[in-house]
Formats: C-alpha cells, structure tokens, sequence
C-alpha cells in the first residue's frame, strides 16, 4: 500500500518538485505514473524509496510511515520492495546468476534458498540457459529481464519499475510489460514510471499523470479481468503471501 | 547480528573484492608501504640517535667521596645502598690508595711519597653512573644526603645538555612518526576513495536491497584489513633487508656511533608494521566509505 498526505517537496535549490500530492494505491494494484520530465516523477519514486524526505506531509509505503523512519530502520524497510531501473544497474563483474543472487545475499539469505529461488525466478523469466553469462553478453531486453528477476527474487511486496521499457525495443517493452502484469496477478503491488503514453493505452491499469508537481489525473484502478496464468514458477516466485 | 555464514560470505566478498579490483589494490600496498617505510626509518633513526645519547649517558658519571673518618664496614655499606638506588646504572669502587696511584701519576716522585699511607689525603671514591640524565638532580641529591658521603663531583652541564638534547630527539622522532602516520592515513583514504568510487553501484544496489550499513562496510574493511596487512609484510621486509645492508657497510669506530642492530628491533618493527598497515587500511576503508553510506539518493555523485 502507498499513501501520499498533502505532500510537498521542495529542493534547496528553491525548485517545487511535488505540490500538495494526495495519493492511495491499495496492495495488489497496478498503477502507472506518467508525466514529461521535470513533472515530479523522479521525486516521487524517491520519496517512496525513502530516497528522500518530504518538505511536509506524509508518506506511508508497505505500512511504514516514513516521516518515523529511523535511518537503522532503512533497509529493513526496502526489503519490502523491488526496483527495476531504466539503465538496468547491472555489476557487469557478476554472471546472471550473481547479480540476481547479490539481492539475496546482501540481506543475509541461506545458500540453499538463494540456489532455489534464483534458479526459479531465472526460470519465469526465460533466462535459464544465461546464468552464467555476463551481462554485457546479454542484449538490453535480456538485461532487463535480469534486473527483474534482481527485483523479484526477494519476494517484495511492490515492484518499483523506473522507466523499465526507456531502453528496449518496442516488442521487449511490450512483452516487459505484460511480465509485470503478470507479476501483479499473483499479488504484487507494481508501480510503474513511464512517458511511453502508447505503451500504456495496450494495457488496462490504472494511470496516475503528473504535471509540474500536481496530480492532474487519475483514472482510478479498473476493474480486473480474469487472472492469467504464468506457470508454475510464478507460484515459487510470486505474491507475497507466498 | 550477523550470522557464522554471513561472516564467511563477507570475507570471502572482501577477498574476492581485492583480487577484482587488485590494481588499485597494489596501488594502495604501494602507497601505504612507501609511508610505512618512511615511519620505519624515522623510528630507526629515533632509535640509533636515542642509543647513541644512552651511550653518551654512560660516560656521563659522578664521583662520589666519602667521609675520611668511615670504616671498611661503612665504605661496603655505603656502596651497597649507591647499588640499590632506581637510577644508578653502575658503581665502581676506587680506595684512597688506587685514587691516589691513578691520579697521582703527574706528581713528583717525593711528593708522591709524602701523600702515602697515613699521609694520603684522598677520600675513598664510588664512581657512579647513571641510567637516566634526565633524573639526574634527584640523583645527585639523594647521593649527597647520604650518610658518610663528603662531597659529590660531576660534570652539570654535559648532563644538563645531553638531557635537553635528548628530549628534543624524543619529541621531534615522535612528531615525525606522527605525521607521517596521517599522512599515510590520508594518502590511503584517497586511494581507497577510487576504488570505492569504482564501485558504487554495488553500493548503491546494496542499500536499493536492503543491505545493513555494516553489511555494505564490512567486505570494503575486510579489504582495508588485506591490504594493510600485505603492506605492513612487504614493509618489513624491505625495511630490514635495507636496515641490515646499511648496519653491514657502515661500521664506525667510535662505539659511541654504532648503529642498533636489527635483532634488537625487529619484535617493535613487525608488530608495528602488521598493526599500522592493518589499522591504517581499516581506518582508511571505513573513512572513505562514510559519503556513500550517508547518501541516499543515486550512486552517479
């Protein structure tokens, strides 16, 4: 769940990045948030990700309640979600199979369940047979793929996707995409940034449009159609309550 | 709290790390040895100069008479009691009658015969020397006040000089070692400071994932910690292969100026080189790692 409260941002540069922002995007929604550069959307991801802190107002992501944060508390908190980048923050020292492993890594996870999930999650996403390849190796979809598969290994209970499709073709930001919906089907909350307007009239999720700060629309989340299967490994990877 | 397998996992992260981006990292051994090497040798000149005034000390004594009215017991008792004193170094006895044949020498042959037996007018002498000039006054007046003990004779000024001198050695050598410690620590911190630099995406995947601070910390110290220890190892090695090459060909005949030999150093000399080179490599991984654990936002800074 994230929860905007009339919140303001505004640098010390003097620039207002968000004015007055009223948000409430419940668990298990799919929201995409558009809008042309310099509308709020980089601040706004920031502020999620605890990145940065609002000017006033409140923000409440995963039932934290940011303003109380305590900087310890950090990381435990990001735990709660996965992030997808536009340029992919892939090591390029590390194989596939290590990047992905890294996430589980670095927060203290077993070998054996890293062993287990990292191939699972390596498996939904067709990326199987590339464990043990560099990322250079790879094209930008296969990338991209690999930092979703980074962001979903742990499980999160929301997805943050920051312009995921701003390096690939149109077919890999379609298919992308449709990965994440599918991802959302099992009950992960995906919050997606984007100014692809095409891209996101093919698909039937909520749009929340930024503009110099404001809000300026919100189409509301629709209303689901049927849920899609994405296979037995979506199972092993899937929602939260999993 | 981290678990067994967590630390394990870290270490391996840390040496991994260091082979990865082992250019930098020998460029660190490199910076940090060449320190170490000049703290080394400032020590070892500190040393030599220190032993060279010790050595100068020695010949620095006292000559302490004694009451012509004191019997053999009072002569053995008094001589005892000089032995026991915390800063008296050595005692020799010299009788009136050995005082006189030493001293005596440049006196005419009659007049030396009317100075013997009854007639010697030379008190029976301790001569005394000391372990440390700087206490020489407390010295000097626990000996006068002691019973049986006429008068004491020594040379104030050479001790007065070589205890200042000393003292200005003492506190320049450490001052010298000092600086070049934060020297070597700053050089260090900006040379780590790259190799961090060079990783901070990993830094910031880390923290976007959820990493402790001291899980992010603790590969770049274990990191620190080899880099120090493969500096402080090779330093020492070069310190005493050229230390000793230098105490081979420069033999001095006055022992005044004999150089410290390298057996008498080398215990001080390796734990200083393994700890400094370890904790100058810890400090300088935590030092540099600070920026990118505070900052929250992106990793392009």
């Amino acid at each position: 769940m994230i929860e905007f409260q009339n919140v303001y941002k505004t640098y010390n540069t003097g620039s207002h990045a968000l004015e007055d922002v009223n948000l409430h995007i419940d668990d298990g929604e799919f929201a995409f948030i558009v809008g042309a550069s310099g509308a709020g959307k980089s601040t706004f991801l920031k502020l999620i990700r605890r990145e940065e802190t609002p000017t006033s107002g409140e923000v409440i992501v995963n039932n934290y309640r940011l303003s109380r944060l305590k900087r310890k508390e950090i990381p435990y908190f990001r735990r709660t979600m996965g992030i997808v980048f536009q340029d992919f923050r892939l090591i390029n020292t590390m194989t596939v199979y290590d990047n992905v492993a890294f996430s589980m890594r670095v927060i203290g996870r077993p070998r054996k369940e890293i062993h287990r999930r990292v191939h699972a999650v390596l498996k939904l996403l067709d990326l199987q047979g590339k464990s043990n390849r560099y990322p250079l190796e790879l094209s930008g979809g296969e990338q991209q793929r690999v930092g979703l598969a980074r962001a979903l290994v742990n499980k999160p209970a929301l997805i943050i996707a920051d312009e995921p499709t701003g390096n690939v073709d149109p077919q890999m930001s379609h298919d992308i995409v449709e990965m994440l919906s599918q991802i959302n089907e099992h009950g992960t909350t995906v919050l997606m940034v984007t100014h692809e307007h095409e891209l996101v009239n093919q698909f039937n999720h909520r749009v929340i449009t930024l503009e110099k700060g404001h809000i300026v629309s919100d189409t509301g989340a629709p209303v689901r159609p049927a849920t899609v299967s994405l296979g037995s490994a979506a199972g092993e990877i899937g929602g939260v309550g999993e | 709290m981290m678990r067994f397998h967590d630390v394990q996992y870290l270490v391996r992260e840390g040496c991994r790390n260091t082979w990865q981006n082992r250019l930098m990292a020998l460029a660190s051994v490199g910076v940090l040895v060449c320190c170490l090497l000049l703290t080394g040798f400032s020590y070892l000149v500190f040393v030599n100069v220190d032993q060279m005034f010790q050595n100068a000390y020695e010949q620095n004594v006292m000559a302490v008479y004694l009451n012509s009215d004191q019997t053999d017991e009072d002569v053995v008792r008094i001589g005892e009691a000089l032995e026991e004193m915390d800063n008296v170094a050595s005692v020799t006895y010299l009788s009136k009658e050995e005082f006189l044949a030493q001293y005596g020498a440049a006196l005419q042959e009659n007049t030396m015969e009317s100075f013997e037996g009854e007639n010697n007018p030379l008190p029976d002498t301790y001569i005394v020397s000391m372990k440390d000039l700087a206490l020489f006054q407390q010295t000097l007046d626990a000996v006068s006040a002691m019973p049986g003990v006429e008068e004491v004779s020594y040379d104030a000024d050479t001790a007065a000089t070589l205890t200042k001198v000393r003292q200005v050695v003492m506190v320049v050598g450490g001052t010298i070692i000092v600086v070049l410690l934060a020297v070597s620590l700053f050089i260090i911190v900006n040379t780590i400071k790259l190799t961090v630099y060079n990783r901070r995406l990993e830094i910031y995947i880390m923290k976007s994932v959820g990493a402790t601070d001291g899980f992010i910390r603790f590969p770049f110290v274990v990191e620190g910690m080899l880099v120090g220890l493969i500096a402080g190892g090779v330093g020492y090695g070069l310190i005493a292969l050229l230390y000793r090459t230098l105490v081979k060909n420069f033999v001095f005949e006055n022992p005044l100026l004999a150089l410290v030999p390298f057996s008498q150093e080398w215990m001080p000399l390796l734990i200083g080189f393994l700890a400094g080179g370890t904790l100058v490599g810890i400090c300088g991984s935590v030092i540099s790692m600070g920026k990118y654990l505070k900052q929250e936002g992106g990793y392009g800074a």
